[in-house]
């Protein structure tokens, strides 16, 4: 690898493609809060004026991650792996909100650290696919990391670490036994962990409900909001209006359909189909196979979020609690996607890509 | 080896995903959307808001001080209440809530709101529970009670908690549907972070459809300490007492404040305003006579940071400040171990040829004092001295207030900032203000307006000077610490803002040394602190003794060091209308001192009466 001259927008070679793409689904989260609220007062409170706040460090974190070669972020992993766990054992001794323990209260937001793990986790299994090394150490890392974070307890983080996992064995071109071996391994082990009792009963009726009854209550109400959009998204003069609890987090999409309409799905949907056709041309492109690894999981990552919130908000699965990268209000996920965001920006310059 | 292909099927599954969402979105906004807003326009939502918990407040060493104990209750959803049921629901409230009367049971039926709080069930049987099952209508929801373990203890530095009014409601956001707001103390000050967020039930149609639960206040630690405070108010009290004894004041002695300071953190320790009142009270509801009787002796007043006193001599280490910088000694004296003969009165001409005679508190003087002494024995008419140099020196120049430029530097006529609400300015009184007073309040003044007399007065702190006890105590501590700062109760959400004074550390162990006389031989609180024995040696102080106008008693003031060679605490004492300072003030600081150094205590004994 050849070393990097140091310009304004940062190492040589650095197209500004990714990053524009990072501006604009900022600022599309931005206008979309804005038509939630309605309120553009400067302080703390205000949820446009957060979103703000945190994109602009997500900005910072975005450029740091483009000075970090690729093959600093493999050496790191294994810290990064272990630093993940303690900070999930951490916060195991925090304060309970809402029923469970997912957060470290800082001054300006409370930081989650399971974002933190999903990136590492990426990371980690890249490297370990990679270079072949499964050892049961590091099987017995991701086992504790999924452990710890379902025992917050946080459902919907757990099935996306099992999914990453399993696909990950897929991509490494495991033959067919061993793969529905994995699954099978995977699902006994969520049973187990059901069995522990750890996550209320009444997180287990609402999966068991959903399919046996209708949907939940802000299920219901968000598929309502969204009918309100219709081609170009809800007319101003239109008064109309639904209640959905979490609108700016987990039912963020209903409003952004709300807003936008049909064809505001449509454009953000292609906007991140096209960013993940450029990936798939960097990841058929590059030389290293820790790279492919890296950016596949990571485009894994992004998807499952993306789907398992929208398919959430449109009712098709039962209510999990996850963020739509870059488009929920929230700190710690828009740090997280923008240190992925970071390192793709980076394998971009290092596979000298302008597309 | 990683396969491309099965990569590409993955591309290909997120495309067939994005699909299905797109027709399902489309479903919703083209095909159903009549339909659905149809729904939309039937729905018909309440809600009802659950009141959180506040957040637990804390001493020093993790004792709770203020804390949320949950109880049980019974709610009726009122839309579940027709006809044919109401009957047998008011026999099931009368039956089981004896203690409600028929016209409060009628009442709750012709509730404006869906849910009504019927009344506790934390007492109930297990039967009742069963039973509550078969009525639709009834729910349990759990609320909370704010419980202050030490009642009377932390009255005013934690406050108390009550309905908020319409302002209240604006300023406090989480205070309009938890019902309850800090009125007071840390309780008002914090209650953004005390208070917790409400919880929501949304109602459709008379059914509960969802329900965000409350979410609990966020807890404080404070630097206080449950045994210093203890110690403090028991030995206010005895001295209170003790003052009522010894005087014949017209009216009874009953109000005071103390504060116990750290110098090196500028934490506040201990803090006391007497008269208390139980907090507890306003939880349980206050009977209207309780609350005219508290508020009649102005219970709900914090002396400690709202009491307006003359400071009396305590207030002479600003000039002692101001001598040691500016060399500004009396006539003949040029430093400050030069003496004067303090002849006990002070007669001095101005310059339009009057002349006027100032007795000191001792008529036959103190004799030869010089700066360090005129502390000692609080002699006045070496201060007065000084005030006639600076009246001399500076006449009707800008610098004529110097006096009161120290003093605002140390915090006086200002706010000390620290948090807790309501607190008052006090004044430091100059030409300035006397011509403002003219005009806004000509009773106070004189038609000359501000003039010499008025200077000598201020420098032993008489005349139209006030100032509260928390600015006496950060103003010392201030100076031995060679910085002023915010004093304050909570750690993690204090924002130092320190400004350096001048003052050398050969200044500050000179005031250390002279205040260490004052509590040994010779000094006006030796009698107060006697009882120490040698131990009195490594403490130290200042009296005062402020007088009031008309028939009032003097304000009884003492500052108590802890010690001499090393510093710790402030510890500030005023008694309204408890007399001398050495008599009353300074054995009560005695006693605290006795705690705080861990030598066994004794009980609150008059002092020696001086000033």
């Amino acid at each position: 690898m050849k070393p990097r001259k140091i310009t304004l927008l940062g190492p040589e070679g650095t197209n500004l493609y990714i990053f524009f793409q990072f501006l604009s689904f900022n600022l599309i989260s931005w206008v979309n809060l804005f038509l939630i609220s309605k309120d553009f007062t400067f302080s703390i409170s205000n949820i446009v004026f957060r979103q703000i706040i945190f994109s602009i460090l997500g900005i910072v974190v975005f450029f740091i991650f483009t000075y970090i070669p690729i093959q600093n972020i493999k050496n790191l992993s294994g810290i990064l792996m272990l630093s993940s766990t303690f900070l999930l054992i951490g916060v195991l001794f925090t304060e309970e909100s809402l029923g469970a323990k997912r957060r470290y209260d800082l001054w300006l937001f409370d930081f989650q650290p399971s974002e933190f793990t999903k990136v590492v986790f990426v990371i980690y299994l890249a490297k370990i696919f990679t270079e072949n090394s499964k050892s049961l150490f590091s099987f017995f890392l991701i086992g504790l990391n999924i452990v710890m974070i379902f025992l917050q307890p946080d459902l919907g983080t757990t099935f996306i670490l099992l999914i990453l996992f399993f696909l990950y064995f897929y991509i490494s071109d495991a033959k067919l036994l061993n793969l529905i071996l994995v699954l099978i391994i995977s699902f006994f082990l969520f049973l187990g962990l059901l069995e522990l009792n750890v996550v209320s009963q009444f997180q287990v009726d609402r999966i068991t409900d959903f399919y046996s009854s209708s949907q939940d209550f802000s299920q219901s109400q968000a598929r309502l909001q969204i009918s309100l959009g219709g081609l170009t998204g809800q007319s101003t003069t239109d008064n109309v209006s639904v209640f959905v609890p979490v609108q700016t987090t987990d039912f963020i999409f209903s409003a952004f359909s709300k807003n936008f309409g049909f064809l505001g799905c449509l454009v953000l949907f292609i906007l991140w189909f096209f960013f993940a056709i450029r990936i798939w041309i960097l990841i058929k492109r590059s030389n290293l196979i820790f790279e492919k690894y890296l950016l596949s999981g990571f485009i894994i990552l992004i998807f499952i979020q993306i789907f398992i919130n929208v398919f959430t908000v449109l009712g098709l699965i039962p209510l999990t609690g996850d963020p739509f990268p870059l488009l929920s209000l929230g700190g710690s996920s828009i740090i997280a996607i923008s240190s992925v965001f970071g390192i793709i920006n980076r394998s971009f310059i290092e596979n000298n890509l302008t597309i | 080896m990683i396969n491309f292909k099965r990569i590409s099927f993955i591309y290909f599954l997120i495309l067939i995903s994005m699909s299905v969402a797109l027709i399902n979105i489309f479903n919703l906004q083209f095909i159903n959307q009549d339909q659905l807003r149809d729904k939309i326009l039937k729905q018909n939502y309440e809600t009802y808001y659950i009141p959180a918990p506040r957040g637990d407040i804390f001493d020093r060493n993790g004792n709770l001080l203020a804390g949320s104990e949950l109880n049980s209750f019974l709610f009726m959803n009122l839309k579940k209440i027709n006809d044919t049921n109401i009957k047998s629901y008011k026999e099931f409230i009368k039956f089981n809530f004896t203690e409600m009367q028929n016209s409060e049971i009628e009442n709750l039926f012709k509730n404006p709101s869906v849910l009504v709080e019927v009344g506790p069930i934390e007492e109930k049987e297990y039967k009742f529970i069963k039973d509550i099952q078969n009525f639709q209508a009834f729910e349990i929801y759990q609320l909370p009670k704010r419980v202050y373990k030490y009642n009377e203890l932390f009255s005013h530095v934690i406050g108390y908690i009550g309905s908020p009014n319409q302002q209240e409601q604006e300023e406090f956001s989480n205070s309009k549907y938890n019902f309850t707001v800090g009125k007071n103390g840390i309780e008002r000050y914090y209650d953004n972070i005390l208070s917790g967020s409400p919880g929501i039930i949304t109602f459709q149609n008379g059914d509960i459809v969802d329900f965000t639960p409350p979410k609990k206040g966020k807890s404080i630690n404070t630097s206080l300490d449950v045994n210093l405070q203890t110690v403090v108010r028991e030995s206010l009290m005895e001295g209170i007492l003790l003052a009522n004894k010894n005087f014949d004041s017209n009216s009874t002695i009953q109000r005071g404040a103390s504060i116990v300071q750290d110098i090196s953190t500028g934490q506040i320790i201990s803090i006391i305003s007497i008269p208390d009142f139980n907090p507890n009270q306003f939880i349980e509801g206050i009977s209207e006579y309780d609350y005219l009787t508290l508020n009649r002796s102005k219970a709900f007043n914090n002396y400690s940071i709202q009491g307006l006193y003359p400071p009396g001599s305590v207030f002479k280490i600003v000039a002692y400040w101001l001598a040691l910088n500016e060399n500004l000694y009396p006539e003949g004296a040029f430093l400050s171990s030069d003496k004067i003969d303090c002849q006990g009165n002070l007669s001095f001409g101005f310059n339009d040829g009057s002349k006027q005679v100032y007795k000191d508190w001792k008529l036959d003087g103190h004799g030869l004092v010089d700066l360090g002494s005129s502390i000692k024995q609080s002699c006045n008419v070496y201060f007065w001295d000084i005030a006639l140099k600076i009246w001399r020196t500076f006449g009707e120049s800008e610098s004529e207030s110097i006096l009161q430029e120290y003093a605002k530097n140390l915090g006086f006529g200002n706010q000390t900032n620290i948090d807790l609400p309501f607190e008052k300015f006090g004044i430091v009184p100059d030409r300035q203000l006397f011509e403002e007073w003219k005009v806004s309040r000509p009773e106070l003044v004189r038609p000359e307006g501000w003039l010499g007399g008025d200077l000598m007065n201020l420098i032993i702190g008489q005349g139209a000077i006030t100032v509260t006890p928390i600015q006496v105590s950060n103003a010392y501590r201030s100076l031995i610490y060679g910085q002023v700062d915010k004093p304050y109760l909570v750690e993690e959400y204090f924002q130092s803002n320190p400004k350096n004074i001048d003052i050398s550390s050969k200044s500050i162990n000179l005031l250390l040394n002279d205040f260490g006389k004052v509590t040994n031989v010779g000094g006006t609180a030796y009698k107060a602190f006697s009882i120490l024995g040698s131990q009195a040696e490594d403490t130290g102080g200042k009296t005062g003794t402020a007088q009031n106008p008309g028939d009032q008693n003097s304000t009884s003031w003492f500052v108590g060091i802890d010690s001499i060679s090393n510093p710790k605490y402030i510890i500030v004492t005023v008694v309204e209308e408890g007399g001398s300072g050495s008599a009353v003030a300074a054995p009560i600081t005695r006693r605290i001192i006795q705690y705080l150094k861990d030598i066994e205590m004794t009980p609150v004994e008059f002092g020696e009466i001086t000033e």
